[in-house]
C-alpha cells in the first residue's frame, strides 16, 4: 500500500516513514499543507496521514479541500490538540480517524492497518469465522468447535470488533472507541479486564489461543494454523 | 421578584429606616400643631371669662345682688357673648339670675375660685347636653357666681382637627411605604440583572457584558467598570489560551521526538537485553507525562469555556449505566463492589465525551484509593430543575481541610502519594468539567469515605 505522510516535523516524519516502510508500505512525505494537497490530488495513494498544524495550509483544510474535490481516500489526522471537540472538528472536516501526539508507533500502525482494510472488509456478513470460532450476528450466538459459548452483550461486541479485524493489531483506545464510543485515555487497566474475561470465555476449554496480546500495542485475534 | 426577597434587600432596609424617621418627625410635628391649636383658644377663653368675672364683681360691690342679677338678665336677654353661660345662686342654690336652669355642681363652697368643666342641658325639652367650661366666684353674703362658655363648638373642631391629623399621618406613612417599596424593587431589579449576568459569566461565558443604561447613575458606572474588567479578563483568557496551544504544541513535539527516538532505539537488534530493560520503563514514564499534559490541556480548555460550544442532550442515567458496565469488571478484579442507584432519566446539556471522562476520573479515583473489600456507589437522581450525580465510596476519604485543595491541579494528598501512580489532576478535571456544564461539585464526607456530588442544571429544550 502507498501512503502519503504530511508532516512538517522532518525528524518525526523520517522515523514514521521508516517504521511504516518496515511494515511493508510505500511512503511519500510532504513537508507542508500545499505540497501535501498537491501530492494527494495526484491520486496515487491509498491512505493519507496528515498532521493538523502545518505550514501554509493546515491539515483540516487539506482534508476539507480533498473532500470538496470528491477524493474519498481515507485520512488519519495527527494532532497535538487532544480535546474532545478538536477531535470532532477533525472528523467533521472529513478525517476518518484522529490520533493525538505523542502516540506509540504501534497505535499509529494499528489505526493505519484498520483504515486500509476498512474499505476491503466492509462486506455485509452475517457470520464471522476465526478457526473453529464462529459468531452469528443474526442469532447473536457464539460457538467454538460446535459448542455454544455464553457471552454478555458487551463481550459479544468486543469479540465482533476483534473478529472483523482478524490479524490486525487492535489497541486499547481503539477498543474503547469502537465498542464503547468513548474517547478518553483510561489510566487503569479496565479494558484489559474486559479482554481477559472474553479470553477466558472463549479459550478456557480449548487448547489453542485465539486472542493474542501484542506487547506495547494491544491485542490481535488470529487463528494460528 | 418575591416580596420577601425585596424586603431582604439593603435598599428596603434603608427605605424602612428613612421612612420610620420621617414618619416620627411628621407625628411629632403634627402633635405640636394639635397641642397649640388646642391651647390658644382655651387661653383666650380664660382671659374673657376672667375679665367678665372682674366686671360682675365690681357691679356687685357697687350695687349689690339686685344690680348684678339685673345685669345678668340683660346679658342673657340681649345678645351677649356667643355661647356664654351665667348663673348667680344664693346660699340655698336658688337661681337668682342666669341662663342655666339650676346649679350644675355640688356644694358651691368647694368650687369657689376654681375652674370647672361640666355638661348641662338647656331648659327647653329635647335639647342636647353641652359641655361647658366655667369659673365659680364667691361673692360676699353667700352668693355664688358662675361664668362660663359652651365649648361644644371648639371641641368639635378640635376633634375634626385631630381626625385630620391622624388621617394625614396615615396617608404619609402609606406614601412612604409605597415609595420605599417601589424604590427597593427598582434597585433590587437592577442588582438582580447585574448578578444574573455575572452568574452566567462566572459559568464561563466571558464574552457577555452587563447592560449600561443612559442615565450614567451609580449602577451604570458599576456596570461599566465590571465590563472593563471583563474585557481585560477575556483578553487575558484569550492570550492564555493562545499561549497554551503553542506551549502544548511545543511540549508535545519534543515529547513526540523523544518517544520516536526511544522506540527506534529499542527496535535496534544490537542493543542488549539489559539496556532494553533499562530503557523500556522510560516509555511508560513518557506515557504518564503525555497523559498529564493531555489532562492539563483538557482542564485549561474546559475552564476557559471554549469547549462549551458543542452541546447536546446527554442522559446521565444512560451514561452512568455504560460507565458502570465498563468499570464493573475492573472493580471486581480489585475486590471492590460497584453499585448503581439510578433515576429513570436525567437529561443534561453537555458533551457526552467530557461527562464520560468525568465519571471515568471519579471511578478511577475509587479504583486507586479504595482498598479491597470496599464499596463504590454510583447514583444519579433528577428533578425538574437539576440532575445530581454522586460517586460515593467507603475508602479512606479526604480530610475536610484538604477537600478544597484536592480540586486544584497537581495536588496529590501527601499520605497517599505512595499508594498509586496518578497525575493528581483527576478531581480538578472533574471540577472543570462540571463547571463547564454550569454545575457545581462538592466533596463530602461519606463517613467513612469520600462522596463527590455533582449538580447540573436539568436539560431544557
Amino acid at each position: 500500500m502507498r501512503l502519503l505522510l504530511i508532516e512538517d516535523d522532518t525528524e518525526a516524519a523520517k522515523y514514521l516513514a521508516k517504521g511504516l516502510r518496515e511494515s511493508g508500505h510505500a511512503v511519500d512525505i510532504a513537508a507542508d499543507g500545499r505540497d501535501g494537497l498537491q501530492q494527494a490530488t495526484d491520486g496515487h495513494h491509498d491512505l493519507i496521514i496528515a498532521d493538523r498544524q502545518l505550514p501554509h495550509m493546515d491539515g483540516l483544510t487539506v482534508v476539507q479541500t480533498l473532500r470538496e474535490r470528491g477524493i474519498k481516500i481515507p485520512v488519519l489526522i495527527l494532532s497535538a490538540l487532544g480535546a474532545v471537540d478538536d477531535r470532532i472538528d477533525g472528523l467533521r472536516a472529513g478525517g476518518d480517524d484522529y490520533l493525538t501526539k505523542p502516540f506509540a508507533f504501534g497505535e499509529l500502525l494499528a489505526r493505519v492497518e484498520a483504515l486500509l482494510r476498512r474499505g476491503a472488509g466492509a462486506t455485509i456478513a452475517t457470520r464471522l469465522k476465526a478457526g473453529d470460532l464462529e459468531l452469528d450476528l443474526l442469532g447473536r450466538t457464539v460457538t467454538r468447535a460446535g459448542r455454544k459459548i455464553d457471552l454478555t452483550a458487551k463481550e459479544f461486541q468486543l469479540l465482533e470488533y476483534l473478529m472483523r479485524r482478524q490479524g490486525q493489531v487492535v489497541t486499547r483506545t481503539m477498543l474503547l472507541e469502537g465498542v464503547w464510543d468513548l474517547h478518553f485515555d483510561p489510566q487503569t487497566n479496565v479494558i484489559d479486564v474486559h479482554m481477559s474475561r472474553l479470553r477466558n470465555a472463549i479459550e478456557r476449554d480449548f487448547r489453542k489461543p485465539l486472542i493474542h496480546t501484542v506487547r506495547g500495542a494491544g491485542y490481535m485475534l488470529r487463528d494460528e494454523a | 421578584m418575591k416580596p420577601e426577597r425585596i424586603l431582604r434587600t439593603s435598599t428596603a432596609r434603608l427605605a424602612t429606616v428613612y421612612g420610620t424617621v420621617v414618619l416620627l418627625l411628621v407625628i411629632v410635628l403634627q402633635s405640636l400643631v394639635f397641642l397649640l391649636a388646642r391651647e390658644a383658644p382655651q387661653r383666650e377663653m380664660q382671659e374673657v371669662i376672667a375679665t367678665e368675672l372682674r366686671g360682675f364683681t365690681e357691679e356687685f360691690h357697687a350695687g349689690g345682688v339686685e344690680r348684678l342679677a339685673a345685669l345678668l338678665r340683660s346679658r342673657t336677654d340681649r345678645l351677649g357673648r356667643i355661647g356664654a353661660v351665667y348663673l348667680l345662686v344664693n346660699e340655698s342654690r336658688e337661681r337668682l339670675a342666669g341662663n342655666l336652669s339650676g346649679w350644675p355642681l355640688g356644694d358651691p363652697k368647694l368650687y369657689s375660685g376654681k375652674e370647672v368643666r361640666f355638661r348641662f342641658r338647656e331648659a327647653e325639652p329635647g335639647s342636647r347636653s353641652h359641655p361647658v367650661w366655667a369659673r365659680v366666684e364667691e361673692l360676699p353674703g353667700y352668693y355664688w357666681l358662675l361664668v362660663g362658655t359652651d365649648i361644644s363648638e371648639s371641641e368639635r373642631s378640635l376633634r375634626r382637627f385631630g381626625l385630620a391629623t391622624v388621617w394625614g399621618v396615615a396617608l404619609i406613612a402609606a406614601l412612604i411605604a409605597l415609595m420605599g417599596w417601589w424604590y427597593s424593587r427598582l434597585t433590587a431589579r437592577r442588582v438582580r440583572d447585574i448578578s444574573a449576568t455575572c452568574d452566567s459569566i462566572v459559568h464561563s461565558d466571558l464574552s457577555q457584558r452587563l447592560h449600561v443604561g443612559t442615565r450614567s447613575d451609580e449602577f451604570d458606572r458599576l456596570s461599566e467598570t465590571v465590563n472593563n474588567m471583563l474585557a481585560r479578563l477575556e483578553q487575558q483568557a484569550g492570550m492564555l489560551r493562545a499561549t497554551f496551544g503553542s506551549v502544548a504544541h511545543d511540549l508535545r513535539t519534543p515529547l513526540y521526538r523523544l518517544r520516536v527516538r526511544l522506540e527506534e532505539g529499542l527496535l535496534r537488534p544490537e542493543i542488549s537485553r539489559a539496556t532494553r530493560e533499562l530503557v523500556a520503563p522510560a516509555l511508560d514514564e513518557l506515557d504518564r507525562v503525555q497523559r498529564t499534559l493531555g489532562t492539563l490541556l483538557e482542564i485549561a480548555r474546559a475552564e476557559s469555556g471554549d469547549a462549551a460550544r458543542a452541546q447536546e442532550q446527554v442522559d446521565l442515567v444512560a451514561l452512568a449505566r455504560e460507565m458502570h458496565e465498563l468499570y464493573l469488571p475492573g472493580m471486581q478484579e480489585r475486590g471492590l463492589q460497584l453499585k448503581l442507584d439510578l433515576a429513570e432519566t436525567a437529561p443534561v446539556a453537555g458533551q457526552r465525551q467530557l461527562l464520560a471522562q468525568l465519571l471515568a476520573n471519579l471511578l478511577e479515583n475509587a479504583l486507586k484509593y479504595v482498598p479491597s473489600g470496599g464499596e463504590v456507589l454510583l447514583s444519579v437522581h433528577a428533578d425538574l430543575s437539576r440532575a445530581v450525580l454522586t460517586v460515593a465510596d467507603n475508602g479512606p476519604g479526604i480530610e475536610a481541610a484538604d477537600r478544597e485543595r484536592a480540586q486544584q491541579p497537581f495536588v496529590r494528598l501527601q499520605e497517599r502519594a505512595d499508594l498509586q501512580e496518578g497525575s493528581g489532576m483527576g478531581l480538578s478535571l472533574v471540577r472543570a468539567i462540571v463547571r463547564l456544564h454550569r454545575g457545581e461539585v462538592e466533596l463530602q464526607d461519606n463517613s467513612p469515605g469520600l462522596r463527590v456530588v455533582c449538580v447540573f442544571p436539568a436539560w431544557r429544550s
